[in-house]
């Protein structure tokens, strides 16, 4: 991980995603045509408030759920939807 | 254990306001955000590249001379960092996400400056991707510079609707249309009242100027009835005077006007031996928008330094916030409409988000037995027990709930409670990694004792 920059982008169940340096996650997946975060277009994870509040947005990034609204995007981040099976959180 | 005189959670006006004023009684301050930069909602601060929104000049020069103010100041800032709520020791508990740690602050007194939230009415479909508030909107084009790809409408009911509505026409990225439920033009008298204070007057002319400019279709008098996903994206109904239509979007974006961020706050406290002084300030306290709110942190910062350290002047807040008080209660009265229809929403719609319960759901589980308690609805219902807690959800929860007959019902905070809000946090930020945690560090009730060396029980 040591050498990654922006230029590496971030990954979205396996697809490269870039990102502005500094922004959150959310914008760097909504930028680039994601608009569910959960694993289909049915009723789940997506961005909503963008304060961190509504807890609409959770995603795995790295390992650890956070907000992706509040999370800035780092290179190489590993960004995963927390419904894996595509089923509604 | 770290300790501090006054921590303040939240760095926008009101928190920095209040910050400055705590520091400068020479009381140690800490201040946290839970981004990377200090703003709060309303100066969410542009990444590098990305031009700043256009905002009031007034507004932008005052911040401006916040953060100089702070500079200048001995206050330690923590930012990516959230509070957590006070353990039963009254410790405050804090989360350094930029570091993944948890940590335990001994403070004297809270200043709470969370700010507001939106209240979105529950329609159906509100809950399908694709479906943001408007104030999410907004974030995202100060903090990105940019827009979800696609066609944007807006609908519901506030001036934040014609603030984002230029704010995006500003970047070329005009909303399709904005479905105003009220008809703000159309209330002399509430103009009339917003007209006796300038920069507010001067403000909402600003946006409506831009609105008009930029072509922007404002449909007055319209309600967002419905959303639905078709395989050529969203598909909006909407009801006006003249019959119901539809209307074809990628995104659309909600708000139904601002409340405090107060769920499962405490209540403003003097402290004695439960633990630290508790404030609130700004729009967490009452929404009155960013000008008020940096009059209410120094009211708050005042009154802090009068109950830590005696004497002190008292901020003659109650002047300032007066007037912001009228001048809101002007703007509200340009847009005021009927209050939602809540019982003509089908079974379908979605009430609590976070557990997938509807409206229906609410409905099967109350029309059993008369005169349920909010309690047993939540428990055996699920209602406002998911991830937000009921932030989004409790208010319309209870509104539902409500007979009509005026004997009370529920209240939202019946359903929210009073419980510090909970986040994700991972089990590893609690740990240290030169240090075993055992057991007896970390209560059943989320206490975390002060991290002493444990003392054996067989040492003389």
């Amino acid at each position: 991980m040591g050498s990654m920059t922006a230029a590496d982008g971030i990954k979205w169940r396996g697809k490269t995603i870039p990102f502005q340096p500094g922004e959150s996650i959310a914008a760097a997946l909504i930028a680039a045509g994601v608009v569910s975060f959960g694993s289909d277009l049915a009723t789940g994870a997506r961005y909503f408030c963008g304060i961190g509040t509504c807890q609409g947005c959770l995603v795995w990034v790295d390992g650890v759920v956070r907000e992706a609204c509040l999370t800035p995007a780092v290179a190489g981040g590993t960004i995963e939807p927390l419904d894996p099976g595509g089923k509604a959180l | 254990m770290t300790g501090v005189d006054v921590v303040v959670v939240g760095g926008g006006p009101a928190g920095v306001a209040a910050a400055c004023v705590v520091a400068r009684a020479g009381l140690s301050t800490m201040l946290m955000d839970q981004r990377s930069a200090l703003g709060g909602a309303l100066h969410v601060q542009p990444v590098a590249g990305v031009p700043a929104v256009p905002m009031p000049r007034r507004q932008t020069t005052r911040w401006r001379r916040l953060t100089d103010d702070l500079t200048a100041l001995p206050v330690e800032t923590r930012l990516m960092t959230r509070f957590s709520g006070l353990d039963a020791a009254g410790i405050a508990i804090v989360e350094d996400r930029a570091n993944e740690s948890v940590s335990p602050i001994r403070a004297r007194g809270i200043v709470l400056a969370v700010g507001a939230v939106e209240s979105i009415v529950p329609r159906p479909g509100w809950d399908l991707p694709g479906v943001l508030t408007v104030g999410g909107l907004q974030v995202m084009m100060k903090q990105s510079g940019r827009l979800p790809p696609g066609r944007i409408v807006l609908a519901g009911s506030g001036p934040l609707l014609v603030a984002a509505a230029t704010q995006m026409a500003a970047l070329g990225r005009s909303p399709l249309a904005v479905f105003e439920a009220a008809t703000p033009v159309g209330a002399p008298l509430a103009a009339a009242a917003l007209a006796l204070h300038p920069a507010y007057a001067a403000e909402a002319l600003s946006y409506l100027t831009k609105l008009w400019t930029a072509r922007v279709l404002w449909r007055t008098r319209h309600r967002l009835a419905a959303i639905s996903r078709t395989d050529a994206g969203l598909v909006l109904t909407v009801d006006g005077p003249g019959g119901r239509s539809s209307i074809g979007a990628d995104w659309v974006g909600l708000h139904d006007g601002l409340r405090p961020n107060d769920f499962g706050l405490p209540a403003d406290g003097r402290g004695g031996e439960a633990g630290p002084i508790v404030l609130r300030a700004g729009d967490c306290h009452e929404v009155l928008g960013g000008d008020a709110a940096i009059a209410d942190g120094r009211r708050a910062g005042a009154e802090m330094v009068r109950l830590l350290a005696g004497g002190g002047a008292s901020w003659a807040a109650t002047t300032a916030l007066r007037r912001h008080r009228q001048a809101q209660a002007a703007i509200a009265g340009m847009f005021r409409s009927e209050p939602p229809d809540l019982g003509g929403l089908p079974d379908s719609t979605m009430l609590c988000r976070c557990e997938g319960k509807t409206i229906g759901d609410l409905r099967a589980l109350i029309n059993g037995s008369e005169g349920q308690h909010a309690r047993e609805v939540k428990l055996n219902g699920r209602f406002s027990m998911g991830a937000c807690q009921g932030r989004l959800c409790a208010a319309w929860t209870a509104a539902l709930m409500q007979r009509g007959t005026g004997d009370g019902g529920p209240t939202g905070r019946d359903f929210t409670g009073r419980r510090w809000p909970t986040l994700p946090v991972p089990i590893s930020a609690f740990l240290e990694p030169d240090q075993s945690v055992t057991s007896r560090d970390l209560t059943f009730d989320g206490v975390m004792a002060d991290r002493r060396p444990d003392p054996s029980p067989s040492a003389t």
